[in-house]
């Protein structure tokens, strides 16, 4: 009976070891990181992939970046709160195992504030899209500035004149 | 034919680090939008709540807006 039991887990394992799915892991490293030293962190990260047999999709380099909100993490006796963090992405295609021992290596790691690891799919998952421009809309509100009419400065008129000009229109 | 933002740009998958894309699907507060709002498919909807609660949890995000 109990050796069914060891068989079949022996067997779980195998298919464990089998079957490959898309992960990805995403994280925050510390921002009192020196920028020489990210390499060296995420190169750590990277080598904990390929030990367990993993092999890379696509990656976004760790960039410093502003948080939506303060993140607090306890160390020791006191908590630190950090409101930037350099925030990169590795997505890979692996083993089922490796979700739990890339999770240990993270939790462990002191350099990775926050990270996340889940299931995914092989294709780019980032959207192609047009950044929303703002439509044109013509203005119809708009005052147009004309231009002052220049009254003209006549010259004083003759009597004669005058009445030469009334004869005219009233003979018409 | 369902007419919102992720068929109009023929997007099939809603990735968490799309935060301008995201925005777009909560409210002034940072509450997700719901269906009615949205316009989203349910299979759309699921997809973009997963999004948003990843980007929420990496600081991407904010849980409250005040």
């Amino acid at each position: 009976m109990a050796d069914d039991v060891v068989l079949e887990m022996n067997e779980t394992d195998a298919a464990d070891t089998a079957v490959l799915r898309i992960y990805e892991v995403g994280y925050h490293i510390i921002p009192d990181t020196k920028e020489e030293e990210l390499e060296k962190v995420v190169g750590a990260l990277r080598a904990e992939i390929e030990k367990s047999s993993g092999s890379f999709i696509a990656e976004g380099a760790p960039s410093l970046m502003k948080l939506a909100y303060p993140i607090f993490i306890r160390e020791g006796e006191k908590s630190v709160e950090y409101d930037r963090g350099y925030f990169g992405w590795i997505k890979f295609e692996a083993p089922i195992a490796i979700a739990q021992t890339i999770e240990a290596f993270l939790k462990q790691n002191k350099s990775f504030f926050r990270f996340i690891v889940f299931q995914t799919v092989r294709e780019d998952t980032r959207a192609k899209m047009k950044a929303p421009q703002l439509r044109e809309v013509k203005r119809t509100d708009v005052i147009k500035r004309v231009p002052r009419r220049v009254e003209e400065v006549s010259a004083p008129v003759s009597e004669e004149d005058l009445e030469k000009a009334l004869q005219d229109i009233t003979t018409e | 034919m369902s007419n919102n933002i992720l068929t109009q740009n023929d997007i099939q998958h809603v990735d968490y680090k799309d935060i301008d894309l995201l925005k777009q699907f909560i409210n002034p507060h940072g509450r997700i939008m719901g269906r009615t709002k949205s316009g989203l498919t349910a299979k759309q909807q699921r997809a973009v709540e997963a999004a948003i609660k990843r980007a929420r949890f990496m600081g991407l995000l904010p849980f409250i807006q005040k």
